[in-house]
C-alpha cells in the first residue's frame, strides 16, 4: 500500500477533483530539462505523465497498449474539394511561389498531446470524463460495484475498452453521490441523528386512502385478473375502447378538479396518475413492448383507434375516437409526462441519500468540468456514447492531459522501444 | 507546505471552490492573484474605448492563441468551424457591449477561447462547446418525428453523424425513462451544464443553427504520413486520386473518404452549372441507389435470418446454423473455428489470456 496518493512535495497530478490536485495544478511547471540527460529527461517525463494518465493501470499493461501511430484528422472543406481536384497543388512553378491564392494554412497538430489516447478508451476513464464520477479510482469502484451498463448490460471490468458506438450508462444515484457536495458529518449533526434513531418510531396511523371512491376502471382490472389469473387473454379492442373511455372521464374529472392545488387536490392527482398508468400498462398488452416512451404509446394508441375507416376490418367502428377524446387522451399522457419531470426536478431535503440535500455540485468540480468531443453524454439518464476514438486535429489534442506538448513528447519517446 | 496549501486554497483558490453563475470556472480565466481576467481587463478599459473593445480582444486573442487568430483568417472547414465559433463570440460580445451601454453592466463579459483552457500548461487543449438541451431535442425532433436522415440533420445542425446517432439513441432512452416514472437526474444535468461551454440553439431568432463541430473530418491514413518521391512527368494532370494511389494502392481520394462525400458532389453540380431540376434529379436519384442499396443489404440480413433455426428455450434461445470444419484453417487453431477441437486444450487458462469481453453486444 503506498503512504500518500497526493503528493505536496513531489508535484503529482491525479485523475480527481481534490483540492490537492487543483493546487498542484496551480503550481505546475514544465520539468526542469537542463543538467539532465537525455535518459533523465524521459524518464522524469513518464513518471509525471504515468502519474496522471491510467495511475490504476499496471506499467507493463500500458506497455502493451502503448501505439506509435498516433490518430489525427484534418478538417475538409468541401467546396474546396469541389472546385479543385488536387493538381491545383502541382501546378506552377517551385512550391508555388507564382501562385496567387495563399496556401490553406493549418495551425500544427499536437499529435504528442495523444501519447496516451489508449487510455482514454478504458471503461473506467470514460466514465470519468463524462464527468459521472470525481475520480478515476472512483470510476473503477463503480465498474467492479456494478453500477455500470455497457450497451444495457452489466459491465464489470474496467478495463474493457469501449469500441466506438458504446454506451455505457452509471446508476444516477452514484453519479448524484460522486459529483454532490458531501453529507455534513459534523459532531452535531452526528448527535442529531443517533438522537433520531434512538427515539421509538410511532406506527403511522394508515392514510385514509380513498378506497371509497377507487375509480371503476381499478376495479374492473382488479377483478379481472382475479378470475383468470394464469392465462391474461388479451382485451379486445370493445374492451379496450371501454377502459378507454373510463380513462377519458377520469382525465375530464382530473382536469376540472385540477383548478387550485391544495393538500387533497394533490392526493386527487396522485389516484388520477394511478389510475392512468393502469390504463396505460393495459394498453401495454397490446401495444408492443418496444414502445416505452410516452410518445410512441400515445402515437400507438392514436393510429390504432382514430379515425381510419379503410384500414382493418376487424377495428369495429364503435372502436374509435373522436378528435375530442384524442385531445383528452393527449392532456393525460403530457400530464404524466409533467408528473415525472417535476418529481425529477424537485431535489428535495433526504436525509437517507449518502449526499447532502438538497444536492448540489461537490467543491471544486467547475475547475475540472468538461467533457472531450470524443463522447456524447446526456446528463439526465447519466449515459453516455463513445463516440470515436479520441483524435488530434489542427491546433487541439483531444486527450485531455494537464502538461505541456514537450513533456508528452519526451514520455512518447520513453515508449518508443529504443531508448 | 500543507500552510501554504490552504493559504492558497483559502485566497486564491477560493473561486474555484463554487461554480461562476452563468459561466465557465477554469484555471487559465484567472490570474496568479485569483482575478477574474475578463474582468479585471474590463474595469481597466476605459469606457471611451467600448466600441474598440472586441477588436482588441480578437487582435490579442491572435497573439495569445496564435493559431486561432491566423485560423479565423483563412478559408477552409476546419477554420469556418473556428469561424463559427468565433462569430457567436463576437455576437455575444456585441451584446454585452449593448448592454454596457444601456448601463446594464452586471452580467460577466462572455469567456474567449484563452479563458477556457482547463490546463494552464497545456496550450493545446480547451474545453469545447456541447450540446444544450434544447439542441438535444431538435436533433431528436428532426431524426424521429420529422424522420430526415441521419446525414441531413447532420449537415443542418452542424453536427457529426455519430452524434447525431448518439444524441437520438440518448434521447429515446431519456424518453423511456419518463415513460416508465423513473425519476431523472435532473438537479445533477443542470447543474454540470451550467458549469460547460453549450453550443446554443435558439430557433426563433431566425439564425441558422450554430455550427457545433466539424462534420468533414479526413482521418490521417498511415500510408500518408511518409514522404515519397514520386517523378511525375510536367504534363501530367496529377490529382488526388493519382497521389493516393501513389502512397498506397487501395488509398481512396479525400472526396470519397470524408463522411460527406455528398456536398462535394452536389457542390460539383452547382459549378458544372446544371439547371436546379437538373440538381434535383440527381440528388433523387442518389438517394434512390442508396435506398435500393441498404433494401438490398437488408433482404440479405433477413435471409440469413431466416437460414438460423432458432428453437426457444426457457431462458435461452437455442440458435442452430451451417458452419464449416474447414473454418478452423489448417493448423485447426483459426478464430473462426467451431466447437471443441480434439488435441487441441482451451487456452483461457494460459498465462496472459485475457478474458475481458472486447464487445458487446446491445
Amino acid at each position: 500500500m503506498r503512504k500518500r496518493f497526493h503528493h505536496l512535495k513531489k508535484i503529482r497530478i491525479r485523475q480527481d477533483w481534490s483540492r490537492w490536485t487543483l493546487y498542484n495544478l496551480s503550481r505546475l511547471t514544465q520539468p526542469n530539462i537542463e543538467n539532465k540527460t537525455f535518459f533523465q529527461q524521459k524518464w522524469a517525463a513518464k513518471s509525471l505523465t504515468r502519474a496522471y494518465h491510467g495511475e490504476q493501470v499496471r506499467e507493463k499493461q500500458w506497455q502493451r497498449m502503448f501505439r506509435r501511430n498516433l490518430p489525427g484528422v484534418v478538417p475538409m472543406d468541401h467546396q474546396y474539394l469541389a472546385r479543385n481536384d488536387g493538381s491545383e497543388q502541382a501546378a506552377g512553378r517551385g512550391s508555388g511561389a507564382d501562385s496567387k491564392q495563399r496556401p490553406r494554412h493549418l495551425p500544427p497538430t499536437p499529435y504528442m498531446q495523444m501519447t496516451f489516447y489508449p487510455i482514454e478508451r478504458r471503461l473506467d476513464t470514460a466514465i470519468w470524463r463524462a464527468l459521472f464520477a470525481s475520480s478515476a479510482k472512483q470510476a473503477r469502484q463503480f465498474v467492479v460495484h456494478g453500477w455500470v451498463k455497457v450497451n444495457g448490460k452489466k459491465m464489470i471490468y474496467p478495463g474493457y475498452l469501449l469500441n466506438p458506438g458504446d454506451m455505457f450508462q452509471v446508476e444516477p444515484d452514484r453519479v448524484m453521490y460522486a459529483t454532490g457536495a458531501r453529507k455534513d458529518t459534523t459532531k452535531h449533526t452526528r448527535r442529531r441523528a443517533r438522537k433520531r434513531a434512538s427515539k421509538p418510531k410511532e406506527p403511522k396511523a394508515p392514510k385514509l386512502t380513498p378506497a371509497t371512491k377507487a375509480p371503476a376502471i381499478t376495479d374492473s382490472l382488479k377483478a379481472s385478473p382475479s378470475v383468470h389469473t394464469p392465462t391474461p387473454t388479451p382485451p379486445s379492442p370493445e374492451e379496450l375502447k371501454e377502459r378507454l373511455m373510463e380513462l377519458m372521464d377520469e382525465t375530464k374529472a382530473a382536469l376540472e378538479t385540477d383548478k387550485g392545488i391544495g393538500a387533497k387536490d394533490k392526493q386527487k392527482l396522485r389516484d388520477f396518475k394511478k389510475a392512468v398508468r393502469r390504463a396505460i400498462s393495459a394498453f401495454r398488452g397490446e401495444t408492443p413492448d418496444s414502445f416505452k416512451s410516452l410518445e410512441d404509446q400515445l402515437a400507438f394508441i392514436k393510429a390504432r383507434y382514430s379515425a381510419a375507416p379503410s384500414s382493418s376490418a376487424s377495428d369495429s367502428p364503435t372502436a374509435l375516437l373522436d378528435p375530442d377524446q384524442e385531445k383528452l387522451l393527449t392532456e393525460a399522457f403530457n400530464r404524466i409526462r409533467d408528473d415525472t419531470l417535476s418529481a425529477s426536478d424537485a431535489n428535495p431535503v433526504d436525509p437517507k441519500k449518502p449526499y447532502a440535500t438538497p444536492w448540489r455540485p461537490r467543491d471544486y468540480m467547475s475547475a475540472f468540468a468538461f467533457i472531450p468531443r470524443y463522447l456524447e453524454v446526456n446528463q439526465n439518464v447519466c449515459a453516455a456514447v463513445y463516440l470515436r476514438h479520441p483524435v488530434a486535429r489542427p491546433g487541439l489534442g483531444e486527450v485531455p492531459t494537464p502538461f505541456a506538448a514537450e513533456t508528452s513528447q519526451l514520455a512518447f519517446n520513453w515508449y518508443l522501444k529504443r531508448r | 507546505m500543507r500552510r501554504n496549501m490552504y493559504a492558497w486554497i483559502n485566497g486564491p483558490g477560493q473561486v474555484f471552490k463554487d461554480p461562476l453563475p452563468g459561466s465557465t470556472n477554469y484555471m487559465s480565466a484567472y490570474d496568479k492573484t485569483g482575478n477574474l481576467i475578463r474582468k479585471r481587463d474590463r474595469a481597466e478599459t476605459p469606457e471611451q474605448d467600448i466600441d474598440k473593445a472586441p477588436e482588441e480582444g480578437g487582435s490579442e486573442k491572435a497573439g495569445a492563441w496564435g493559431v486561432e487568430g491566423a485560423a479565423a483568417d483563412e478559408e477552409g472547414a476546419g477554420e469556418a468551424v473556428e469561424d463559427a465559433l468565433e462569430k457567436e463570440m463576437r455576437r455575444q460580445a456585441g451584446e454585452e457591449k449593448r448592454n454596457r451601454a444601456e448601463g446594464k453592466d452586471d452580467k460577466l463579459p462572455p469567456e474567449n477561447l484563452e479563458d477556457l483552457r482547463p490546463f494552464p500548461l497545456n496550450k493545446m487543449f480547451r474545453s469545447q462547446p456541447v450540446l444544450s438541451e434544447e439542441l438535444r431535442e431538435a436533433i431528436w425532433a428532426r431524426v424521429v418525428k420529422d424522420g430526415v436522415s441521419v446525414p441531413v440533420v447532420s449537415v443542418e445542425f452542424g453536427v457529426s453523424n455519430e452524434r447525431v446517432g448518439a444524441v437520438v439513441r440518448l434521447k429515446q432512452m431519456e424518453k423511456e425513462w419518463i415513460g416508465e416514472g423513473k425519476t431523472l437526474a435532473r438537479p445533477y444535468s443542470k447543474a454540470v451544464l451550467a458549469m460547460l461551454p453549450k453550443t446554443p440553439y435558439d430557433p426563433k431568432n431566425n439564425r441558422r443553427p450554430v455550427v457545433h463541430e466539424s462534420i468533414n473530418d479526413l482521418i490521417v491514413h498511415p500510408a500518408t504520413r511518409q514522404q515519397i518521391w514520386e517523378p511525375v512527368s510536367e504534363s501530367r494532370r496529377f490529382t488526388r486520386v493519382d497521389a493516393g494511389r501513389a502512397f498506397d494502392a487501395s488509398l481512396l481520394p479525400a472526396d470519397d473518404r470524408i463522411p460527406h462525400p455528398e456536398l462535394v458532389l452536389v457542390e460539383r453540380e452547382s459549378l458544372a452549372g446544371l439547371s436546379k431540376d437538373e440538381r434535383t434529379q440527381l440528388a433523387a436519384k442518389r438517394m434512390m441507389d442508396e435506398q435500393a442499396k441498404r433494401e438490398k443489404v437488408e433482404r440479405r440480413k433477413a435471409e440469413e435470418a431466416k437460414r438460423m433455426q432458432v428453437v426457444p428455450g426457457r431462458r435461452w434461445d437455442f440458435v442452430f446454423q451451417d458452419v464449416s470444419v474447414e473454418s478452423v484453417g489448417r493448423d485447426g487453431r483459426g478464430a473462426g473455428g467451431v466447437g471443441w477441437r480434439y488435441g487441441f486444450p482451451h487456452e483461457d487458462r494460459k498465462k496472459g489470456q485475457v478474458k475481458i469481453p472486447t464487445r458487446v453486444e446491445g
